[in-house]
């Protein structure tokens, strides 16, 4: 729980809900001329940067505090998942893919769902992608070529706002991958959605404690549960996959509620960005490597051996 | 404590170095300062008092005389010098007392006043594939017919009469002169997906964190070898 007095309190309690009620009323309300993406962009940047100034002036944990190094490791990844990733995107990722299925398979989009309510419509855009994020998280947790890009993100030692960029650019596009291209929805529905997946998923990783209501940690992803994923234990790490909704964990057994400070994979050991680069490649040659030439653990029978009589 | 290999002593810089060409661009990435010790201090009470400073995972340090070097991998980020990567401090004599004078390396620091023109290249390499992209004369008139016919598909855009009720703002009908201005802004403009705008933003944001670092830190460790001496 947070502590302080009653106004520090009232603040952590009800600034989550209120900015997302706030976020969900701005963009069902705003004139055609002002709900653009620019202005999304807009609003997305002032949100990182008040969760950085809360995350400096009202820190969770000691340890896990800010420093200078830090935010400009994590800001790098921010920076190369906004330039280089993004171009990469223009050749491969799930615009293409959704292009080429839509052309090979003769489909349309689903013209049906434009005429849904407004937030129906958000809510299921955020939903679809949400599920298959889940999937997806949940794939890389349990099949190994899909850990190896996944793994490195693994190694962060603590939770800041911009942590969420950091990881092998690799994963950026597993990670990203969805099929919401497959529908047909108005653009404030689009807009709505982005919001409503801002105003919930930026507290995964950050280091400010709220007082979360209840209906919000059933529902949302929040630190709580996003440090537990990262937490040093490993069984604790299988857990809590969705990335906005939390039910989803629910629904599928793998939800874990409650909390951990002491993070990162192999005891906490800090990963640096050349590692975080070659890490998947090299593991996965070693592991290959080792694939080829083991002897198989049930080798066939010598001819040699003498039968039992 | 393992001992300084001949060449390790060989490479430690000389107390007095004379300002150069070379000096002026390392200090790109290298911390140089001191901090004054208290009269009665001898130079192993000052090392007995900053060794907690040395006592974080990946750092191996070692003492020869009145010198401690000092080397860092990996550094966790809440190591108090987790910003250097290898050091030498010394202890030595200055007026009428004695000073720890300390020259840390830190490669953090010389990545980050690189990351600019690392993104402006990255800016550049946008720019020509986004000239590669770059729609043919035919491409273009296809494109084209194919916004028409979505315009024409469009008029249909209408909004749920449960958002009609609730008062959200129909969604707009692109009409023709909105897209003859829509044309026009196309041509001047890289296409989509390869606007160089970020790269350039991640540009200067490096350059302004770079100066904040160089200065924020070297005042950081200055204080914080003065806090642990004191």
């Amino acid at each position: 729980m947070v502590e302080g007095g009653p106004v520090k309190r009232l603040f952590f309690t009800w600034f989550q809900p209120a900015v997302l009620f706030s976020m969900i009323a701005f963009w069902y309300y705003a004139p055609n001329s002002i709900a653009k993406a620019s202005t999304a962009i807009g609003i997305g940047i002032g949100f990182r940067l008040l969760l950085q100034i809360l995350e400096l002036l009202f820190p969770r944990h000691a340890s896990w505090q800010i420093t200078w190094k830090e935010l400009a490791t994590d800001l790098f990844y921010v920076g190369v998942s906004y330039t280089l990733v993004n171009l990469a995107e223009n050749y491969i990722g799930s615009d293409v893919a959704v292009e080429a299925l839509q052309k090979g398979l003769h489909l349309e989009k689903f013209a049906w769902f434009m005429g849904l309510p407004l937030l129906l419509q958000a809510f299921l855009i955020l939903f679809v992608f949400d599920f298959g994020q889940y999937w997806m998280h949940r794939g890389m947790h349990n099949w190994y070529p899909l850990w190896l890009p996944h793994s490195v993100h693994h190694y962060i030692t603590q939770l800041n706002v911009h942590k969420g960029a950091v990881g092998n650019p690799v994963e950026l596009f597993l990670i990203g991958l969805g099929i919401g291209g497959l529908f047909d929805f108005l653009p404030r529905a689009f807009l709505l959605a982005g919001a409503i997946g801002m105003s919930v998923g930026a507290y995964q990783h950050i280091n400010v404690r709220f007082n979360s209501p209840r209906w919000w940690r059933w529902a949302f992803n929040t630190t709580e549960h996003h440090s537990l994923h990262h937490s040093q234990d490993f069984e604790s790490t299988r857990s809590n996959y969705a990335n906005t909704f939390i039910f989803i964990d629910r629904m599928f057994g793998t939800c874990i509620d409650g909390e951990a400070e002491l993070l990162g994979m192999e005891g906490g050991r800090r990963m640096s960005i050349r590692e975080q680069m070659l890490y998947p490649f090299t593991e996965g040659w070693k592991a290959w490597k080792e694939r080829a030439t083991r002897t198989p653990l049930f080798a066939p029978a010598e001819a040699s051996a003498v039968p039992a009589e | 404590m393992p001992s300084l290999s001949a060449l390790q002593v060989e490479q430690l810089s000389l107390p007095a170095e004379k300002a150069s060409l070379l000096s002026l661009i390392t200090w790109i990435w290298h911390i140089r300062g001191e901090v004054p010790l208290a009269s009665d201090q001898s130079a192993d009470e000052a090392f007995a008092r900053i060794d907690p400073l040395f006592a974080h995972s990946g750092t191996t340090h070692a003492r020869l005389g009145d010198v401690v070097f000092l080397t860092k991998k990996d550094p966790l980020a809440q190591d108090p010098l987790s910003i250097v990567d290898s050091a030498t401090l010394r202890v030595e004599p200055s007026g009428e007392g004695s000073v720890l004078r300390y020259h840390l390396v830190c490669r953090a620091l010389l990545y980050c006043f690189l990351a600019p023109l690392l993104f402006l290249g990255v800016a550049q390499l946008t720019l020509s594939l986004g000239e590669l992209a770059k729609p043919t004369p035919e491409e273009k008139a296809k494109a084209e017919a194919k916004e028409k016919a979505k315009a024409k598909d469009s008029k249909a855009l209408q909004l749920n009469p449960v958002d009609k009720f609730l008062g959200a703002p129909a969604p707009e009908k692109p009409d023709a002169e909105k897209a003859k201005n829509g044309k026009k802004k196309d041509e001047d403009d890289a296409p989509k997906g390869f606007s160089p705008t970020p790269a350039y933003v991640f540009a200067g944001i490096f350059a302004a964190l770079y100066v904040l670092g160089r200065i924020l830190e070297a005042w950081l460790i200055k204080r914080r070898f003065a806090k642990a001496l004191a």
